[in-house]
């Protein structure tokens, strides 16, 4: 975004920032600047009768500067004096650079030195187009797709054989099919059956030799038939195996960088979505490189030696068909996109038919308790009816296209023929061999057309799916590990967070300027509400994001500086999301310590309160559970992470809600292992239940990423505060069930 | 101050179940600032509240909470009809809905091109001509009823057909990949 010249020359100081806003007061749209300087903040904003009309505020007249979100549209609200107002207001595509404004101001109001934040591009530098996702910026129109082919095909360098046997084949292929309808044609009727002496001598034999020549043809014939399936067959063998490989050696390219990336990473995208499209890219990219590529080689020289041989023909008949030609392609390219979306549109109301099902089968429970079959007959009917309208509109369009397209190509078909018949009959030059040669020639030529007019939309597509892929590949993680790490030797577990400021977005920090000690051996309970950071301050210790400003430390060395492998090993986490892998019991208890023997494995599960209901199991630690396997209920999973967490034998116990969602009789047997457990470790425990903390020795309160209580049980409860409300609310909460 | 401390907790829960319809006689909004509202009931005064449509689809001049913008955001009461307020309140209700929520209601299509899974729109709205770019395929593009159209842009930001079927044929030509 530039500022307009006017505007700069308007303003005299030095504009640090400026952001765009795009609604006016009235709630059209109208573009206009907020302007930020040392001093002063701007609000130009069109007006109808001059260029730009202005407001100017003194910076330290502006109190509570705030972005307010609506539903699609925000404000810029401020204090000024005694009254609130808005400045100005936008729609989210401004969104972005206002909070980058607000905390420019907030830097200057305090006296801060203002630092510029970085420039996030939305928009390709080249063609002016928003990226399609502001995290992956490629435009899809200006990527350099030629360096990403070459990419690409480094994938297909370990089936070099087979990819330039498979290009020959198909070369070989095309030569074949060029050379038949000469052989059906000229050969057949112009040489043979015509009885042309002179072919015979050419050939090599006697004269009148025509039953022999033409056992000769047919044999040829035959022979080139089966020379194409032939190749056929090989085709298949080597695309199957060329893409197979490729596609495994992407996927696991890609699979093996995703391990190493952050956290962070898989936050800003949804993982589901971006599963399934490395899986539909890795797809594509080799459909195009095995299904179109040779062809397009194949498909260029077959037009271009078809064109010669009908040109030797006969030009005249060649230019008619020329002329024709592109009637056909164009019915193609306009109908065909139609089918297309109207096989989006049976899609769609296929899923939604689906849907219906599916609620009803999964819901039955909740349909039949409110009696409500026929409302759901009702609903049924009316998106399979809508399915039905979509396969009787495909079934009419493909009618449709099929008579147009055939239409067509039966006129250029008798075109060919009747101008055929009038040379033939004019004798100038035709013969009936010739002229079945050159329309076979001309059916020939509709393939390439056809295939020429799909490459640039299919080669595009491929391109920019495999722009994606690398794109990953290419990602850098955002926690990145010391080149040279500190060992930690003999870990006490002492950790101490300094001043700590983090978010997951900028401007918006979820932790601000958190310190706390948490020393070796002890337990710390932290409460707060939902959504006030806890698990964030966990995570950070961890090391699952780095933190903005301040440091965190164990054993007075800052976890920037250990080794992945140090750290994982002495800090564990139990969290609130368990996943249990697919597996066994054993296999998922010892995940994090594989080499454990079946004594370990049992050991921890007892402990962890597990063992019991393990041993209810068929085939006790040996049972698979997991996605394929039997289900565990909430409070299973959770026993199963703990004992993993157990297995694992940390220096640092993270229980993040570790006890949240299993009943009270489960939770005693918990604590009690939990006993057990954290002895000789430091343990930090995450809880809404403030009976989980009844053994902490020393308790924060967390509140909007700050820590505003600290204490012991009694320090707090004479406080008053938040932790005594708590407490209050929950012994009653209890009173009440027992 | 244990009981007061607990007898308080059962109040805010109460409250927090009871509803409470705001009548135009009791309910006294005033202008403060350029663009917010204060409300003043009986004996409670609230320096600024927030306007929430329940059914902003369905029933948009229906059912408006009116919520406390403090923190807690708090519901202070719901007003079930905006026609039972005062013309000069209802003015100043529908002025601060405005402001909350912006749809923009498409009148024209002008071009549609899609392109690599994501299509990029040029259209007049009632809020003047606007540019934008939707993803394709997944959530993007909602049916509130049959011929309703919610469409929502990269960004997040809404807009609206309300009836597809008086587009023209040739708008609706180039919305049929969405439909």
């Amino acid at each position: 975004m530039k500022l307009p010249e006017e505007i700069k020359a308007e303003i005299k100081a030095e504009i640090l920032f400026s952001a765009l806003f795009d609604l006016k007061q009235n709630g059209e749209y109208g573009k206009g600047y907020v302007v930020l300087t040392g001093e002063k903040l701007y609000v130009f904003s069109e007006s109808e009768k001059e260029q730009h009309c202005r407001f100017s505020y003194d910076l330290k007249d502006l109190e509570q500067l705030n972005v307010e979100n609506g539903i699609g549209c925000n404000m810029l609200t401020v204090r000024i004096g005694n009254r609130m107002q808005y400045l100005v207001r936008f729609t989210n595509a401004c969104l972005g650079k206002m909070l980058q404004l607000k905390k420019g101001v907030e830097q200057l109001q305090k006296g801060e030195a203002f630092e510029p934040p970085k420039e996030e591009e939305v928009c390709c530098p080249k063609c002016g187009k928003r990226y399609p996702d502001p995290v992956q910026k490629i435009c899809p129109k200006c990527m350099d797709k030629g360096a990403v082919f070459w990419r690409v095909l480094e994938y297909f360098k370990t089936y070099r054989v087979q990819f330039i046997t498979l290009v020959l084949g198909v070369i070989l292929t095309s030569l074949l099919n060029l050379v038949w309808p000469y052989l059906n044609g000229e050969i057949l009727y112009d040489k043979v059956l015509a009885g042309d002496e002179g072919f015979l001598q050419s050939i090599g034999l006697g004269q009148g030799e025509f039953i022999t020549a033409l056992l000769l043809l047919v044999l040829t014939m035959v022979a080139t038939k089966v020379v194409l399936l032939l190749l056929q067959i090989l085709h298949g063998v080597l695309t199957a195996h060329m893409v197979i490989g490729v596609i495994r050696d992407m996927k696991k390219d890609v699979f093996a960088k995703m391990g190493q990336l952050s956290i962070s990473f898989f936050r800003s995208r949804q993982t589901g979505g971006l599963m399934t499209r490395v899986m539909s890219d890795a797809d594509r990219i080799t459909g195009f490189f095995v299904d179109g590529a040779p062809y397009v080689l194949v498909h260029v020289l077959t037009f271009t030696v078809t064109m010669v041989v009908m040109l030797r023909i006969n030009w005249k008949m060649t230019l008619t068909t020329l002329l024709i030609l592109p009637v056909l392609l164009g019915i193609n390219r306009y109908l065909r996109p139609k089918i297309w979306i109207m096989h989006g549109r049976r899609h769609r109301a296929e899923r939604s038919v689906n849907n219906s099902v599916n609620d009803n089968l999964t819901g039955a429970r909740v349909v039949k308790s409110f009696g409500q079959e026929s409302q759901e007959i009702s609903r049924f009917k009316s998106s399979n009816r809508k399915l039905r309208d979509a396969e009787t509109h495909i079934a009419y369009r493909q009618n449709y296209f099929q008579i147009v397209y055939g239409g067509a190509q039966s006129i250029i078909d008798m075109s060919v023929w009747f101008l055929g018949v009038y040379f033939l009959l004019g004798d100038a030059g035709m013969e009936l061999g010739t002229l079945i040669t050159f329309a076979g020639y001309v059916s020939q030529l509709q393939g390439p057309l056809n295939f020429m007019s799909h490459v640039p939309n299919w080669w595009a597509e491929s391109m920019n799916s495999a722009q994606r892929l690398f794109e990953i590949m290419d990602a850098i993680p955002q926690v990145q590990e010391k080149e040279k790490p500190i060992p930690l030797k003999e870990p006490k577990g002492d950790v101490v967070l300094d001043k700590v400021t983090f978010g997951y977005e900028i401007g918006r920090p979820v932790l601000k300027d958190v310190s706390l000690h948490i020393e070796a051996g002890k337990m710390i309970g932290i409460i707060g509400r939902s959504g006030a950071g806890k698990t964030t301050l966990v995570n950070l210790i961890s090391r699952m994001y780095d933190v903005q400003e301040g440091s965190i430390r164990i054993d007075g060395i800052d976890v920037k500086d250990l080794s992945a492998g140090d750290l994982r090993k002495n800090v564990s986490m139990v969290s609130q999301d368990t996943y249990i892998f697919m597996g066994t019991v054993a296999e998922n208890i010892a995940y994090a310590n594989p080499g454990a023997d079946h004594g370990d494995v049992m050991r921890a599960a007892k402990l962890a309160g597990a063992h019991d209901f393990i041993m209810k199991m068929p085939d006790g630690y040996d049972t698979f559970i997991g996605s394929s396997g039997r289900a565990l209920s909430g409070g299973e999973r959770q026993r199963i992470s703990i004992a993993r967490a157990i297995l694992a034998n940390p220096k640092i116990l993270i229980l993040d809600e570790a006890t949240a969602s299993v009943d009270t009789e489960t939770e005693r047997i918990i604590q009690k292992s939990l006993q057990y457990l954290v002895k000789g470790r430091t343990t930090i425990s995450i809880a809404h239940r403030l009976s989980t903390l009844r053994d902490a020795d020393y308790l924060v309160v967390v509140e909007n990423g700050e820590i505003t209580e600290a204490g012991t049980h009694e320090e707090l409860e004479k406080l008053g505060g938040i932790y005594y409300k708590l407490m209050q609310l929950q012994t009653k909460a209890l009173a009440v069930k027992e | 101050m244990e009981e007061f401390q607990l007898e308080q907790m059962e109040q805010e829960t109460e409250a927090m179940l009871r509803i409470r319809y705001l009548k135009d006689g009791d309910a006294v909004f005033e202008k403060v600032g350029n663009g917010f509202l204060s409300l003043c009931l009986g004996e409670e005064y609230y320096p600024r509240v927030n306007v929430v449509r329940m059914f902003p689809f369905s029933d948009s001049q229906k059912f408006i909470s009116i919520r406390n913008a403090e923190e807690k955001q708090e519901e202070i009461g719901i007003i079930e009809d905006l026609d039972t307020m005062s013309p000069k309140k209802k003015e100043m209700l529908l002025e601060q809905l405005s402001l909350r929520y912006f749809t923009p209601v498409i009148l024209k299509v002008r071009n549609i091109k899609d392109e690599y899974g994501y299509s990029y729109w040029d259209v007049v709205t009632d809020r003047g001509e606007c540019k934008f770019t939707v993803k394709m395929g997944g959530k993007s593009i909602s049916h509130l009823s049959e011929e309703r159209v919610l469409i929502m842009d990269i960004d997040e930001n809404r807009f609206e057909i309300p009836d597809v079927s008086k587009m023209t044929p040739a708008e609706r030509k180039k919305l049929d990949l969405f439909l």
